[in-house]
């Protein structure tokens, strides 16, 4: 049980992106978006209940949404938001046989068929559309 | 309250998130039918709350989305330490926690859509 114990690295060894390659960034910024967007969305449906404050209620809310933190913060969101789709369609898509190689035999140097380039490319991908989405989000924000 | 199959909750975690995709795409593709910062003025979020299809669909992303997120905050915390009342406890505070999102968020659809503000 104590040998057990040692090799358990907790939330440290979760968090830790080096060693394993882009899959294992992709692991954690799936992790880490999704935790961000279940927050958003906590914190999303307690500033709509604010309309039931009626009009000033909601309007001095909207005030601190318009502010440059509030638009970084949305522009974040945004990034969040399209990482964790992209990235979970390809897990979905990987889950159910597409991409990740035919069955064969492990040899040396045991490289895993199913990290392969197509889904490096989903990853990479699900990444630069999270930029794009983000910079999208800020032009529309601050050019109002 | 029986034992669901974590391959069954897996599917529900992806069903819920692809209908959640589309539904979401809509809400955001409202909000910029206008001016962004226009269509959140009050009269127009009033207008969306009493527009019933509009109403339906948040009480829908609501539901998906409340299940999909504490249902992944789940998997988070019982990848991270196992153990038969740590995940109970994890498992049944996430369904708590979930019912409670839908309940207030529902409060908010049903209130402003019956006019009670």
């Amino acid at each position: 049980m104590e040998h057990r114990d040692e090799n358990k690295e907790g939330i440290g060894g979760m968090i830790n992106p080096r060693r394993y390659g882009i899959e294992r960034v992709a692991y954690l910024l799936m992790r880490l978006s999704g935790l961000g967007l279940l927050a958003y969305f906590i914190g999303h449906i307690y500033e709509t209940s604010l309309i039931l404050k009626g009009e000033v209620g909601w309007s001095e809310f909207l005030e601190l949404t318009q502010t440059t933190e509030g638009h970084v913060l949305l522009a974040i969101v945004i990034a969040m938001c399209v990482f964790h789709t992209v990235n979970g369609i390809r897990v979905m898509l990987g889950e159910g046989g597409v991409g990740v190689g035919k069955p064969a035999r492990p040899d040396y140097p045991y490289i895993p068929a199913s990290q392969n380039v197509k889904h490096k490319i989903g990853i990479y991908s699900a990444i630069v559309l999270a930029a794009i989405a983000m910079l999208y989000g800020l032009g529309v924000m601050f050019g109002e | 309250m029986s034992k669901m199959r974590e391959s069954v909750i897996m599917k529900i975690h992806y069903g819920t998130a692809l209908a959640a995709v589309a539904l979401v795409a809509v809400h955001i593709l409202m909000r910029l039918t206008l001016n962004f910062a226009e269509s959140l003025e009050y009269e127009n979020v009033i207008a969306n709350y009493q527009f019933i299809p509009y109403a339906g669909m948040l009480e829908i992303i609501l539901i998906l989305l409340s299940i999909h997120g504490f249902n992944g905050l789940r998997v988070i915390l019982l990848e991270l330490k196992q153990g038969k009342v740590y995940e109970k406890a994890v498992s049944y505070g996430c369904v708590a926690a979930m019912v409670g999102l839908i309940a207030y968020g529902s409060r908010t659809i049903l209130m402003v859509n019956m006019g009670m503000v």
